[in-house]
Order: C-alpha cells, then structure tokens, then sequence
C-alpha cells in the first residue's frame, strides 16, 4: 500500500471518530446518552439502521457472492420492506406511546418482569456474540490480504469503536454512522465505475452484462417451488420476511437506532427509506461482484485469490499437487478466454446461429476451470485443516491490484468504516439492554440520570472489552460465523414469539407466554443438540416463533394470570 | 398525572389505527417493491442461460 493510501484511509477513520466524539461530548443525561435527546432525523435514522445492518463482512463477502452464484442472493431481501411496514404501522407506535428504551421494557408492561427479562437475556447472549465476531471477520480477511498484523487488526478497530461508543453515546454511534454511510457508498460507487473501465477496449458495458447473463450469474428472480434452490423468490418473501421482522422489529440495535427519532415521524421516515433503498444496495453491490467476474474472464489470475492460502501450501508436501493446479487453471484460462472471443465476435456481428454453440463451449470451459479452483480449495483445506471462502478475497484482490493509488485507501475505509458502524450500534444497544433492563431494574431503581450515564458508559467499555477478548480467541473455535449465525437462530425464534404474542394475541397473559417461551426454547435447543442435521438452522427461527404462538394461546385456556399495573414498570 | 393534562393530544394520535395515515406511502413502497421485482424478472429471463 502506498504512502498516499495510508493518509486517505488514517485520515477518514480519525476524521469520522474525531468528529462523532467531538460533536457529542456533552451527554449529560440518561436519555441524550441512550436515545440520542430524541433529535435524530429521518435521514440520520435511515442511513443509522443501514450502517448497523450492513456490517464489513457485508462489502467483502457480497461482491464474491455476486462473482460466485450471481445475483439471486438478493431475493433474500424481499421480505425487508414488508417487515419494515409492519414495524412501522405496529411497533413504533407502541414503542413510543410507553416511551421506552429498550423493546424489552415495553414486554413488562403487556406481561410481567419474567418476560422481559428472558427476552433481554436472549438479546444479550446472541449480540455480545456477534459483536466479536463482526470485528473478527474483516479482520481476519484483511490481515491475511495485507498482511497485517491480525491481533493489531482487531484492537484497532475495537478501540475507535469503544472510544467513540463510550464518549458520546446513541447520538455518537448515530452521526459517525451518517459519515461512514457517506464514505461506503462513495467508494462502492467510485469503484464500480473503476471496474467498467479497467474491462478490455472491445467489452462494453452492454457486452459485459450481456456475458454475465450467458454465463449464467444475471438470474435475480427464480420463482421455482424447488426445496433444492437455495434462494428463490418464495424463500425472500417468507423467511426473509420472518428474519427482517426479528431484526427490526425486537432486536435492540436496531429499535435503538429508530427510537431515538425525534418523532414517530421521523422513525417511521427512516424506516421507509430503508424499505425503498435496501434492495437496490444489496443488487447493486451484488451486480459489482458480477462485473469483477466479467472483468476476471479477461483477466489473468491465480487460481485461489487468497495467495496466502496458496503460500501455506507450497510450504508443505502438497507443493507439487498445487504447482500443477496452477499450471492447468492458466491453461485452462487460456482456453476458455478463446471461447469468450468467439462469444463476443458473434454477439457482435449478430450470428445466432453459431452464437449458441459458442455459448455452450464457452460454459464448458467454464465449469473446467471451476472444478480446478474446487481441487485447490481442497488442498488448503487439507493442508490447512480449516475452510477458507475463496471468493472472500475476490473484491479484496480486485482492490489491492486493480485500483489506482488513494482509492485503494478509501477502500479499504469503506471496509473499516462498516466493521466500525455496525460494531458502535451492537456495543450501544448491549450497553442500553444491561442498563435499563437489568441494571436499573433489579440493582440501582432509584439513581440519578447521571448515575446511569456513568453506568451506560461503564458497561458500553465493558461490553466493547469482552467483544474484542471474544475476537481476538475466536480463531480457537471453528467455523465460528457459522456457529454465531446459528446461535442467532436458536434464540432469535424465541424473541419474535413473544413479541408478536404481545402485540397481536390480546388474550395471552405473562404466565402463559413465559412458559411458552422457555417451552419453544427448550425444543429448539433439543432440536439443536440431539438432530442438528435434520433441520437447517434457519428454520429454528420459524419453529420457535410458531411454538411460543401456538402454545401460548393453548396455555391461555388453562393458566391464571396476574393483573399488570402499569405503575410496576421502572 | 399532571403532566398528561398538560399535554393533551388529540385523540387520533392515541387511538391511530396501524396503517392510519401512512397507508399511502405504504402502498408506494410495495408498489416500488413489485416494480423492483418485475425488472430483476425481465433481467433473469433477458440474459439467463
């Protein structure tokens, strides 16, 4: 990295910390500090809630997702803007009528502390998790691109994050969220335009869509009812759907971010402009992974992007297995770029009738240098003993390569700038839940506002330590995104149960529902330990969800419940 | 107690049905959603293989 680079990407991080601690540095009161005084505006609530979902892994995994499979992960996404809907129409009003910080809060006043509490428990296990592991996983996909340090890595991002978290609060984590918004999509959209022009003179940009559509990585919508396919338009609409509402609607990261709007107004603004701008985002940086695999058709690479990962390997007995790999994915490569000239030479001169052909041939090819690269993944995985996802380092090495000097460092902000925004929203919103739903209700009810800053600031530093103990062992634990993701899953069912119990099931009191819900999560752990490859995890956030409605309405029948005063809540 | 009297709100804010007065703009973002869809559609059969 050049001199130039490093000033750019030192220069924006200082800049976005230095300004959100600066410009909140005087938050006095339990309310600035925790739902930002209630000033946010709409536009601010919106690029707040995009910044926290979209975390690093988000802007290096998404593009080789796109170079990958293409762009029908973004179906995935359909279920967002109707999830936002209802969190709009039902939730925000209720969150704000009771005037509360946390989701959890609002759960004593509809069925009791036993409720609240478990949901606030739930919250904390599954997001103090992923808070370590969203600074572990950049981390250790740009330390192994760069070269850097991996424990250097982690503490820088995990030390801005918490200096700027802990100083000024919601309002801090809000504002730096708005910058970093404004730096990644600058420099998603710079490099976009990089790729475009970086493909040979003779491919247009119609050329380049048109070979990604042959080539079979342009089917965004596939309406099959095949249980086989891994993202189609049925499973966007309903488990997508399902996991947006759970997201937006209970976890308090997010409620956070929109309640600290200044008016339901404003939350609901933010809300909406999320429902209209995230699919496009997701399609967008998709699309730019599927351009980076149209400009690598041209373009000569190593077989693995992750040359550190080939590195390791000719370090051991497997070197030879993996020069040969090399040598036939080039010639491979060669060949293939042949049938790509044939295919565009038709396309060009309007002959369909040999254009067919070409296409086959050119697929064929195609899946010849796929197979390749598959043999060389393998052989670092037994060389390695671990997996590592290749096309995590495509956009990666397309940066580090192909990128002139200085917007490899905005880059590379973009990334750091991501880790950072949804890392300050998790330690925010965990610093929020222990407070207001443990701290202040069970140890300290009478404290001044003061008090609680110091405690909200004393836990938010507590919280960023343990995230950033947690990532600096997470190399310990394998697979360790899969096994956070399913964690998630496991408890996460659970939580939207009891959300939707309360809002839609008037009948079901406290008693019934927190049975239910310890019921439901019993099965899912059950289902979890005893036959874990029998259901995908993602359905545990279903299967949960549906057992704490089901039973808790059968339970209502039978249990008697105590009457909620209102008054009983802190 | 003395608070709430100060501050009355009008009785539509207390008792706003959930899709009151933003049905609007819900309808436009599912209408946008749809259009979305119906071009990504157009996209996968266009170019696919």
């Amino acid at each position: 990295m050049s001199p130039i680079d490093w000033i750019v990407l030192g220069g924006t991080l200082a800049f976005i910390v230095l300004y959100g601690a600066w410009k909140t540095r005087r938050s006095e009161n339990i309310q600035g500090y925790l739902l930002g005084d209630n000033s946010m505006r709409w536009a601010t609530i919106g690029l707040s809630v995009m910044a926290t979902q979209a975390s690093a892994i988000t802007f290096i995994s998404t593009p080789g997702q796109g170079f990958e499979s293409g762009m029908g992960f973004v179906q995935n996404y359909f279920g967002l803007p109707i999830a936002l809907i209802i969190v709009s129409a039902v939730f925000i009003p209720i969150y704000y009528k009771l005037k509360v910080y946390t989701a959890y809060e609002y759960l004593e006043t509809r069925f009791g502390v036993e409720s609240r509490l478990l949901a606030a428990f739930l919250f904390l296990v599954q997001r103090g998790l992923a808070a370590g592991i969203t600074i572990y996983a950049p981390a250790i996909i740009l330390s192994t691109a760069l070269g850097w340090n991996l424990t250097g890595t982690i503490l820088l991002v995990g030390i801005l994050v918490v200096f700027y978290t802990v100083s000024g609060g919601t309002k801090a984590v809000s504002l730096t969220q708005k910058w970093q918004m404004g730096v990644i999509l600058l420099g998603m959209g710079l490099a976009f335009i990089m790729i475009i022009q970086n493909l040979p003179e003779q491919v247009s940009m119609g050329d380049a869509v048109s070979l990604a559509g042959v080539m079979g990585k342009l089917e965004a919508v596939n309406f099959s009812f095949d249980p086989e396919v891994r993202y189609t338009f049925w499973s966007g609409i309903t488990g997508g759907l399902f996991l947006a509402l759970s997201y937006f609607g209970t976890d308090q990261s997010q409620v956070q971010r929109y309640l600290g709007g200044k008016s339901p107004y404003e939350s609901r603004m933010g809300l909406m402009f999320n429902a209209i701008l995230k699919i496009p985002m997701q399609f967008f940086i998709l699309f730019t992974g599927v351009m980076v695999f149209v400009f690598f058709q041209f373009q000569s690479h190593p077989v693995l992007f992750n040359t550190t990962a080939t590195e390791m390997v000719m370090e051991t007995p497997l070197a030879s297995d993996m020069t040969r790999l090399e040598a036939e994915y080039q010639a491979a490569h060669l060949e293939k770029g042949k049938a790509l000239d044939d295919v565009l030479t038709y396309m060009h001169t309007d002959n369909d009738a040999a254009l067919e052909p070409a296409i086959v041939t050119l697929n064929e090819r195609h899946k010849a240098t796929l197979a390749i690269r598959d043999q060389a993944s393998d052989l670092v995985e037994k060389a390695s003993g671990g997996k590592s996802k290749d096309s995590d380092y495509v956009f990666l090495s397309f940066i580090l390569n192909y990128l002139p000097v200085g917007l490899v460092g905005l880059l590379l902000a973009v990334i750091f700038s991501a880790a950072m925004s949804s890392t300050a929203g998790e330690l925010n919103a965990l610093a929020a839940t222990t407070t207001v739903d443990f701290y202040k209700r069970l140890v300290k009810k009478d404290g001044s506002d003061r008090h609680y800053v110091v405690a909200s600031k004393a836990l938010t530093f507590a919280w960023g330590a343990i995230a950033i103990s947690f990532a600096l062992v997470a190399h310990l634990v394998e697979n360790l995104i899969e096994a956070v993701n399913i964690l998630g899953s496991i408890f996460y069912g659970t939580i939207l149960g009891i959300f939707l119990v309360a809002f839609f099931l008037k009948r079901v009191g406290g008693n019934a529902t927190f049975a239910a819900a310890i019921f439901a999560q019993m099965t899912i752990i059950i289902m979890f330990v005893f036959i874990p490859e029998k259901i995908a995890y993602l359905w545990y956030n279903v299967i949960g969800c549906v057992l704490v409605l089901v039973i808790g309405f059968v339970l209502s029948f039978f249990v008697t419940e105590k009457e909620i005063v209102e008054g009983d809540k802190s | 107690m003395s608070e709430e009297k100060e501050t009355v709100k009008p009785p539509e804010a207390e008792h706003e049905p959930p899709f009151g007065a933003w049905w609007k703009m819900y309808v436009f973002v599912l209408a946008f959603m749809g259009v979305l869809v119906l071009c990504f559609a157009l996209l996968s059969n266009s170019y696919g293989t």
